[in-house]
């Protein structure tokens, strides 16, 4: 930046040509006695210090005006025109464009105010100060001031309550002021809407009814599994040691099929036995033949059989048997005795 | 051809899928020789069913003291009846004159929006039957301020003068609630006020004017004679306000463009 040349109140060629005309104005309100020696600028230019200062003054400005906006506006003092001279005379040793900016920040906050206090004096008659305007409102409202000598040592706040239809009063009395058209309502109002029934206690009854009977339904299919399953294994044990045992008995005479499931005392018994007996024959330890009057004898597979019949094909077919067939079989055979004792008379 | 018909029917959707957001842009006023057209091709008993449902409409509308948009009478109530629209609107304006005491007035002839305002003058005296609304005597005040200011305060103003009537925009308060709300919000879609931005305001800062619904509804010169009881000073006094106050009288409230 080009400093000023010297001459007392010449006007300095800037590079920011605004700041310079106005600063031909303020000299010439001034009356001339702004103007700035040759000598120290010189130093002043390049000084950040000084740099820093004067927009710190100028930031200073600034806020006051910003924070005391409505102390400023008050016509009764001339606080304005004191920060305009201020502002001035930190002009003066502007040389930066940061400064500059600064001071053009001012002007406008400044005039900003200075629009306002104008607008202030439109009112030719009396001005309309809004203090005095609330502090009647409050006395029309029915403000109770307290009687005590601590009211006039509180200074300029009004102490005391408001009554509580203190709005109410006031607004009554301005009603007067407005057009307004009346709400449309129904004269009786609404109706009366009852809560809904309670429902969901019946949903939960039923829910927990459920629950009980879900719980106790698992425990009791458990035993009947287990039983049945031990049941049937433990049987077809027991079967094939009958078996074994007569057959060790007498290896010669073969065991007559129907003589060995048959029990001539219970139908239900025979059925089970030849239930049983499938499983021994399905697992290849007893086997089923003909023999030559082509009847069924049943034998149990010794060890050494069990590769030799491994070579023969296996057969399946399907043993059926009725009332009536046990019966005829009991009475063709002369079966008396059952070969396969019932469990429950069984010492185990 | 039947692409062409598949593409004109989009574009009918089109245009009033649009219509449900904006104002109106399809709706125009239709001329008087198509109303002519239009009230021939209908029975005066469905002319007057249409008024009342009309009529209807408003009422119920006006209870929130929200001003209601042309756009929404015509489509939620007039519908198909819309090319007699300017028919049906001057009979409704005649039966609120006649029937209820009430004026319809278009407050914004640009963007259609209708309020209601009563015509007869509100009779002072311990009478009223109505309850008070507290909201008024707030809304009274900060009127007051601004039109005693010549139309325009910033809005600190307003803030401070309420905080010496003990009413607090960052508290709560007992009458009002959130008042910053109430005043920049609610009088505001009301249109009593008007609640704009000044430019280059760092922190941002507003300035009130009067709205539209306030220039219409309420009195300038009741409220300066008001201002000369609570000061005990001849209204005159304030010679700049009452000359406004007087002169806008005969203008103002005689703004019933209710053609529309």
């Amino acid at each position: 930046m080009k400093r000023a040349r010297a001459g007392g109140d010449d006007e300095a060629p800037r590079q920011n040509g605004s700041a310079g005309r106005r600063k031909v104005d303020r000299q010439q309100s001034n009356g001339g006695d702004s103007g700035y020696g040759p000598t120290d600028l010189q130093d002043d230019d390049n000084d950040p210090g000084l740099r820093r200062e004067i927009r710190s003054r100028y930031r200073e400005l600034i806020n006051s005006v910003q924070q005391n906006r409505e102390d400023m506006l008050r016509p009764s003092n001339n606080k304005l025109t004191e920060v305009l001279e201020q502002a001035n005379k930190l002009f003066k040793d502007v040389r930066q464009a940061r400064e500059a900016a600064l001071d053009a920040q001012l002007l406008v906050v400044a005039t900003d105010l200075g629009k306002e206090k104008a607008s202030q004096m439109f009112a030719e008659g009396t001005a309309f100060d809004p203090t005095a305007f609330a502090e009647h409102l409050l006395s029309f409202m029915g403000l109770n001031r307290l009687e005590d000598e601590e009211d006039e040592q509180n200074g300029g706040t009004v102490e005391g309550y408001l009554p509580q239809d203190a709005w109410h009063r006031l607004a009554r009395k301005a009603e007067c002021c407005f057009r307004t058209a009346p709400s449309f309502h129904y004269m009786m109002g609404s109706f009366h809407a009852e809560p809904p029934p309670p429902k969901p206690k019946i949903a939960r009854q039923m829910k927990a009814t459920s629950k009980d009977a879900k719980r106790i339904m698992p425990t009791q299919l458990k035993k009947m599994d287990d039983s049945h399953q031990e049941a049937t294994e433990k049987e077809v044990e027991r079967i094939l040691g009958f078996l074994k045992s007569y057959y060790q008995d007498d290896p010669t005479t073969p065991i007559s099929y129907y003589e060995f499931v048959v029990d001539p005392n219970s139908f239900s018994r025979t059925v089970e036995n030849i239930f049983h007996t499938s499983f021994l024959i399905r697992d290849g330890l007893a086997r089923l033949y003909l023999d030559n009057d082509k009847l069924p004898h049943i034998a149990p597979v010794e060890e050494g059989d069990v590769e030799a019949e491994g070579s023969c094909s296996r057969k399946q077919c399907i043993v059926s048997i009725s009332p009536k067939t046990w019966k005829e079989l009991i009475d063709v055979f002369g079966i008396r005795d059952t070969m396969i004792q019932p469990p429950s008379s069984q010492n185990e | 051809m039947t692409q062409r018909k598949r593409l004109s029917t989009a574009r009918q959707q089109g245009t009033l899928g649009t219509q449900e957001e904006d104002d109106d842009p399809t709706f125009t006023q239709p001329s008087t020789s198509q109303v002519q057209k239009g009230l021939e091709k209908l029975t005066p008993a469905q002319v007057d069913q249409k008024t009342a449902e009309v009529v209807q409409y408003f009422l119920v509308k006006d209870q929130k003291k929200l001003p209601i948009r042309r756009a929404d009478i015509v489509k939620h109530v007039v519908k198909e009846y819309r090319n007699i629209y300017p028919e049906i609107m001057k009979r409704v304006t005649r039966t609120f004159d006649q029937v209820f005491g009430l004026k319809l007035v278009e407050i914004d002839t640009k963007n259609h929006v209708y309020i209601l305002i009563n015509k007869l003058e509100t009779v002072e005296g311990p009478s009223s039957i109505t309850p008070t609304n507290p909201k008024m005597g707030l809304l009274f005040v900060i009127l007051s301020v601004i039109f005693m200011k010549g139309g325009v305060v910033r809005e600190t103003l307003i803030w401070n003068t309420l905080k010496k009537l003990r009413v607090d925009p960052g508290e709560k308060h007992e009458d009002f609630g959130d008042v910053k709300k109430l005043v920049t919000d609610e009088f505001v879609r009301q249109r009593y006020l008007e609640f704009v931005r000044i430019p280059h305001t760092e922190p941002v800062e507003h300035e009130f004017h009067w709205g539209q619904r306030a220039d219409v509804e309420v009195s300038k010169a009741k409220i300066l004679e008001f201002m000369g009881q609570l000061h005990e000073q001849d209204p005159q006094s304030w010679s700049q306000q009452y000359r406004e106050a007087h002169s806008t009288t005969d203008s103002s409230q005689a703004s019933t463009s209710s053609q529309r």
